[in-house]
């Protein structure tokens, strides 16, 4: 049975001390020194006569009052713990009962029996405490006096095994000389560092370092798996942990590749092909009302969403056409090119940040590989900026657009997406060339590993950011930010200047007051950045997709619910099917695109680390699966699979003609959409003349009339005009019964057919 | 059903088969529905009685409806103006607004939804108005000035083919044949 269930129990010194106290274990066993000093080092030989004890240690470390009213009540001969666990919040007085060698033990017990059962005893009396119950540990060589200078030792292991107040509180209380106890403790300090160079000694400790350990060693990372061929049967199927981890990741990618690229083709024909229908037809608003619907909410809802589409409709079509003079063109562009130099600058800077930061992340990692939690908290510091840059640098380039007059709000809008994009990819980018350059090339262990790690994050304090951008941003408000950016700039530039620039930026950046937008732009920047992460992470830490679902699941649940309760509507319209093309395009062209050559770059070039992953020992990644091909030539069934490798995967010759076929075809169906639109051009032309004749000849008609009118009022011929039942296309005040309107367009045909019918009569006639 | 098809006399029953674009059930379903919104002692003459505007609007096909009070003002045949409808007036609407009733009918009767001062046209203070009760007159849903005027200034130039600053009939049922959905959009059903 384990008689101690904590090293610092174990103290086999106090047994051989001479101040050691006997265990008066059971009434029945009043040991007939029971009255003695506990100090008396005669009872040494009273260890052999506890009984009823079998546990192994040999001597009962008497936590008991000695004192001559030391009953012990009659413990049942259990588990020498068994009654601690009662009684666990009692601090345990050490020197309650016997030597102050032992006292460091008793420091941690419980003492869960009986009352000081010898006050009267001199012992108790210094103390008033409850004696303690049980034995306490000691070690298995117990039985025999040992020399002191072991004991000695095994004092000095106890108590570095101690927690430090716990230690100074057990060197306080040594009866010993100040030199004796100065000495102990300069040996304890110095036991206390060898150790910690062996093992972490204390428990919590350990478990941090398992903790953080365990993260690195399980199939998170890329170091964790092996490169073995697993067969689970002799000579059966096996898998080749390597073509398995670079088929998984390459199919991976084909398949984002194939979705992203059906989505674009969807999203540019509905754009693209008929930007017809986004202008505001006036049939469309004649007619769009449903008259089925009967629920309340659902009127309303139809009611926002028309308003919403008739405003895009006209922001669209409502284009002025500004005439400046040159003066204010060269200001114009003046003022834009300073924009641009600004924000470059400022994206610039916020790489070689990131950049030297990394730098210094990296050798903070190579000088001391700790798995404490405060080097893990310094490894944070990366991220952390990454993400506040992030976040607050696309603040400033939206007031930067603000400052700028734009021609359209579709330019404005388009501009600061195009500055956010160049910032965070350009800083995706130095992240990507310090792994693949400086951490790939370092002397660390396993550089995927790191890679992983820092991957893993990134992404994780990107999550945290996000929620706590949408949290601040939009349940207090953006304007927040806004103001405080604006001022801290402010700050910067000075009292008097600033002041008077500040005035002027506060009527154009806080116009909007009360509810804050919800900036669609931003988010799905924001998005597309996380999946970017994402998707160079994975070939470092494999399971980083199914975390990065879990986290955008939470993100979008918390974004919909910022967004119902707290946003209004953005007050630039949004073409949202034209914004949708540009953000998938986008997601394809610098994130997708620039991922496939950074994982291009690691599959070929990059030599895996010696010490972990699945492709140690190999030159590049890529090279296991050219031994793969090697393996299967020698295989006749499997020639076709070499075949193809040799001549369509590895031959440029088959890219070649692959990549002029698709540009060719490309080129038609470019030409074929040009072709469609001047039709439909022509078609609209056609329709709009079609009504011009026809209000020609409705002037005509009516001039016809008039002049009829007119001859038959002076009485000409007789021919009866139906005149008074024709009406002119403008209606008469009164309203007509319901189904006669159809007779009256059928007699407006009619006359005019008659008009004609006469018309031609009088030419014949005048023939 | 059986019991209100005994309320409408048999000839009376084949009439309004015969003037209206509505079926045997959908008449009866109609009666049944008409004869709710009667105080208890008048469901008798039920097809002579005539049930103010305020009752008409508290069905709940009608209920949400923006055009509401616009529909009950057309198909209403009251000489006091009150717009109070009988029986045969909610037998004309509920036709108009079936799902048989053909494109034409449904347009005319849209027209005249659509002329809210009553004049034959929709001018600019009609589509005005029109516009308003499509987008709902909440604050944020209204339209500015501007929108307002940019968004007449639209429709006129698209629909109005003689250039007299209004819509009239012809005008309005071109529009409407270019929309293929009119037709399905423009029904109620009870």
């Amino acid at each position: 049975m384990s008689y101690y269930h904590n090293e610092a129990f174990e103290n086999p010194d106090y047994h051989f001390s001479e101040t050691l106290e006997i265990d008066r274990r059971g009434s029945s066993q009043r040991n007939p020194f029971s009255h003695q000093s506990p100090y008396d080092s005669s009872l040494h030989g009273s260890y052999g006569d506890h009984r009823g004890r079998e546990q192994n240690y040999p001597v009962a470390i008497p936590m008991a009052s000695l004192g001559p009213g030391s009953d012990y009540q009659d413990l049942p001969s259990t588990s020498p713990y068994g009654n601690f666990t009662e009684n666990l919040s009692f601090e345990p007085e050490p020197e309650l009962t016997y030597s102050p060698h032992s006292t460091f033990h008793l420091l941690d017990y419980p003492y869960t029996h009986g009352t000081s059962s010898g006050s009267e005893d001199s012992f108790i009396r210094r103390r008033n405490r409850r004696p303690p119950d049980e034995i306490f540990m000691t070690s298995s060589s117990m039985s025999e006096t040992d020399p002191v200078c072991s004991e000695e030792e095994d004092l000095i292991g106890s108590l570095a095994s101690m927690s430090t107040k716990e230690r100074i509180k057990a060197i306080q209380k040594m009866p010993e000389t100040m030199r004796k106890k100065r000495e102990i403790r300069n040996k304890v300090l110095k036991e206390i560092t060898k150790k910690a160079n062996h093992r972490p000694s204390c428990c919590t400790q350990c478990l941090q370092g398992a903790a953080v350990g365990y993260f690195q060693r399980t199939v998170l990372y890329y170091g964790f798996y092996t490169n073995a061929t697993i067969s689970k049967i002799e000579n059966g199927p096996s898998y080749n942990m390597q073509l398995a981890y670079i088929f998984t990741v390459g199919i991976y990618f084909v398949i984002c590749f194939l979705i992203l690229l059906f989505s674009m083709a969807k999203f540019f024909s509905r754009n693209f092909i008929n930007p017809q229908e986004l202008s505001v037809n006036a049939s469309k608003l004649l007619c769009t009302w449903d008259f089925n619907i009967t629920n309340d909410k659902a009127v309303k809802l139809k009611q926002k969403n028309l308003c919403t589409q008739i405003k895009e409709g006209l922001t669209e079509v409502n284009k002025e056409v500004l005439n400046f003079s040159a003066m204010e063109r060269t200001i114009r562009i003046g003022v834009h090119l300073i924009a641009w130099v600004a924000s470059l600058g400022v994206a610039v800077a916020a790489c070689a940040g990131v950049y030297f930061l990394s730098i210094n992340n990296l050798e903070l990692f190579m000088k001391g590989y700790r798995n404490d939690l405060e080097s893990q908290a310094a490894m944070l510091v990366l991220p952390v900026v990454v993400s506040l840059l992030n976040t607050l640098i696309p603040f400033f380039f939206s007031w930067l657009g603000h400052l700028e007059k734009f021609q359209t709000p579709g330019q404005h809008i388009y501009v600061t997406i195009t500055r956010n994009i160049m910032l965070k990819m350009s800083i995706v980018g130095i992240l990507c060339y310090y792994w693949l350059n400086i951490v790939a090339t370092s002397e660390s262990q396993c550089w995927e590993t790191l890679v992983g790690q820092d991957i893993y994050r990134l992404v994780l304090v990107d999550f945290i950011f996000c929620l706590l951008g949408s949290f601040f941003g939009e349940f207090f408000g953006q304007d927040i930010y806004r103001l405080v950016l604006v001022d801290f700039i402010f700050c910067l530039l000075g009292s008097f200047f600033g002041e008077f620039l500040r005035r002027i930026i506060g009527t154009t950046v806080c116009l909007n007051l009360g509810l804050p937008e919800f900036d669609i732009g931003r988010n799905v920047l924001d998005l597309i950045y996380a999946q970017t992460l994402t998707w160079i992470g994975i070939l470092f830490s494999p399971l980083l997709p199914g975390i990065q679902m879990i986290a955008f699941f939470i993100v979008f649940f918390v974004k919909k619910v910022s967004l119902m309760r707290n946003c209004q509507p953005p007050r630039k319209v949004w073409r949202t099917s034209q914004m949708m093309t540009s953000f998938i395009f986008l997601l394809f062209c610098p994130s997708f695109l620039g991922v496939l050559s950074v994982i291009g770059v690691t599959v070929w070039r990059l030599k895996p680390s010696e010490g972990c992953g699945p492709f140690r020992g190999l030159p590049s990644m890529y090279a296991s699966v050219a031994e793969w091909i090697q393996v299967l030539e020698n295989y006749t069934v499997s020639k076709w699979v070499v075949w193809i490798y040799h001549n369509l995967i590895t031959s440029e010759l088959f890219f070649f003609i692959l990549s002029s076929f698709v540009l060719i075809v490309t080129y038609l169906y470019w030409q074929i959409i040009q072709g469609r639109k001047t039709m439909t051009k022509l078609l609209r032309q056609q329709i709009n003349n079609a009504g011009k004749d026809k209000m020609l000849l409705l002037k005509k008609l009516r001039v016809q009339q008039r002049a009829s009118r007119s001859s038959s009022a002076l009485g000409g011929r007789g021919q009866q005009r139906s005149s008074s039942s024709y009406h002119p296309s403008r209606q008469p005040a009164q309203e007509v019964p319901d189904y006669l309107e159809r007779a009256f367009d059928r007699n407006q045909n009619t006359s005019y057919n008659e008009v004609r019918w006469s018309k031609c009569r009088n030419v014949e006639s005048g023939a | 059903m059986g019991g209100s098809a005994s309320l409408i006399p048999r000839d009376l029953l084949g009439e309004y088969q015969e003037l209206t674009f509505l079926s045997k059930q959908e008449i009866l379903l109609a009666y049944k529905r008409f004869s709710e919104l009667l105080p208890k002692e008048e469901r008798e003459n039920a097809c002579s009685a005539r049930v103010p505007k305020s009752q008409i609007l508290t069905l709940p096909e009608l209920r949400a409806n923006p055009f509401q009070h616009r529909i009950c003002h057309v198909f209403s045949t009251s000489e006091t103006r009150d717009d109070s409808m009988s029986f045969e007036d909610f037998l004309d609407m509920l036709s108009v607004f079936s799902d048989s009733a053909t494109s034409d009918v449904k347009s005319h009767y849209a027209f005249r939804i659509f002329d809210f001062d009553d004049d034959g046209t929709l001018d600019r203070k009609d589509l005005e108005q029109l516009v308003n009760c499509l987008t709902g007159q909440g604050e944020e849903s209204r339209l500015s000035r501007a929108e307002m005027e940019q968004l007449i200034q639209n429709i006129l130039e698209e629909s109005d083919i003689d250039k007299d600053g209004t819509i009239n009939l012809s005008e309005f049922q071109h529009v409407v044949s270019r929309s293929p959905d009119f037709a399905s959009s423009f029904k109620i059903v009870l």
